[in-house]
């Protein structure tokens, strides 16, 4: 006969095997609900300690078998998109895609439809803000890391590092979210369980030990550089681009002003342009300006989808 | 031969897609304080032996309380408790007490007009 720790343990592990394949973060949401049903309901029956088995065994005919359980959250979550694709536009996407076609290129259709997804602006704004966030990131981690192991050998050292090392989940979780919102990964939307009914020091363990604090911890570290990387890339980027675009109101300013547009000129030689043929040239300029400002909204689009499925890998765990 | 338990399970799965949802935000908007899942659970009965098929497993819940949350019917905390694990405590929205009107006038014309066919009453 089993325990009621072993049940629900066993439990946990068919519900996850049954939703092999599925979101690592619908997973991670499945097994957080699962678990806390199981054990409230434990606690709530109030049996014996030699009867909790046999009632946790009921309480799990009423929650259902894993495989129904599952099917359920695949169900629910087919009918749930995360947040920017429930856009018409990503809606049409996705029938496109189950037509085995490119979905990006039905959507938004042609080199400038990218101005009109809104992943492209989501990529945008987070590859910005990822220099202010990454700053913060990196210098919680590495204060709290360095903070911990400092003060580890004094008794006080306990809890301080206890306290980093929940805050590095808890940050890891609100990335998630940011993630979700703004680059359309789907991430958890619950903190993943943590079994408050197992002695403190098994607890300990697992925060020490767990791949999730260190990934998370890892995440943090890494988005200082990524940050400084998408910020000055965009930045870069979108100043020339508008610089090439602000072109033609340069050279309409000069020839308003009678200052003589010259394109080469040097001590011996100089070449001066006609009004003419300036404006035409600060055109075609401008317009090579449109150019790099739509691939760069490209670029955005294309790295907040990469940085999606990297925030999933770090900060998801198994 | 047809698999008429298949059919059975089927038909009952389709029917209490939108059902299940109207009665877990009925329920939270009457509540007069946030409930957690096992309390909702318990309310609805769900899944126990008397009314099989009545109403979906207590664990098909959850996906419900956080689908209806994702659509901002619902809003969510998670709190400690004394004894036991942490407990998510749910409540209904503004836009979620406004959802319930619509969706019971549509469920009270849903009943009438099945009522009526399966009385015969429509011709």
């Amino acid at each position: 006969m089993k325990t009621a720790e072993e049940l629900i343990i066993t439990y946990l592990a068919d519900l996850k095997a049954a939703l092999r394949g599925a979101d690592k973060a619908t997973v991670q949401d499945a097994l957080a609900d699962a678990e806390e049903h199981l054990r409230t309901a434990l606690e709530s029956e109030g049996a014996e300690a030699e009867a909790e088995s046999e009632a946790l065994q009921a309480v799990i005919r009423e929650y259902g078998e894993p495989a129904e359980i599952a099917q359920a959250y695949l169900d629910w979550e087919a009918a749930l998109p995360p947040a920017l694709a429930a856009t018409p536009a990503a809606r049409r996407a996705q029938t496109a895609s189950a037509n085995g076609s490119s979905p990006a290129a039905r959507s938004y259709p042609g080199f400038f439809g990218v101005y009109a997804d809104p992943r492209t602006w989501g990529g945008l704004v987070y590859m910005l803000i990822s220099i202010i966030t990454g700053t913060l990131y990196f210098s919680w981690a590495v204060t709290g890391l360095s903070t911990s192991l400092g003060v580890m050998v004094l008794i006080i050292g306990i809890p301080i590092t206890i306290l980093f090392l929940l805050s590095f989940r808890g940050i890891a979780f609100l990335e998630g979210r940011l993630v979700e919102a703004l680059l359309g990964e789907r991430m958890p939307r619950r903190a993943s369980f943590t079994d408050s009914s197992l002695p403190w020091r098994e607890r300990l363990k697992i925060l020490l030990t767990g791949k999730a604090t260190w990934l998370s911890w890892l995440y943090m570290i890494l988005m200082l550089p990524i940050g400084v990387v998408y910020f000055s890339l965009m930045v870069t980027l979108l100043a020339l681009a508008l610089g090439l675009i602000a072109s033609p109101a340069g050279v309409a300013f000069m020839i308003v002003q009678g200052i003589p547009v010259s394109i080469i000129r040097t001590a011996e030689f100089s070449w001066f342009m006609t009004p003419s043929q300036a404006i035409l040239l600060s055109l075609v300029i401008a317009a090579l300006g449109v150019i790099i400002a739509t691939g760069t909204m490209h670029l955005a689009r294309w790295v907040g989808r990469i940085h999606g499925k990297f925030a999933k890998a770090l900060l998801v765990s198994d | 031969m047809v698999d008429l338990q298949e059919t059975h399970k089927k038909f009952q799965k389709e029917l209490s897609a939108g059902t299940v949802s109207l009665a877990l935000l009925s329920i939270l908007a009457q509540s007069s304080e946030p409930l957690y899942g096992y309390q909702i659970g318990k309310l609805v009965g769900a899944g126990n032996d008397e009314s099989p098929g009545v109403m979906v497993k207590q664990g098909a819940i959850y996906p419900v309380l956080r689908s209806l949350e994702g659509q901002g019917l619902l809003s969510s905390q998670r709190e400690l408790s004394d004894s036991g694990p942490p407990r998510r405590y749910y409540q209904a929205t503004d836009a979620g007490r406004q959802a319930l009107e619509t969706w019971t006038g549509i469920w009270s014309q849903t009943k009438d007009f099945v009522d009526n066919v399966l009385g015969g009453d429509y011709q």
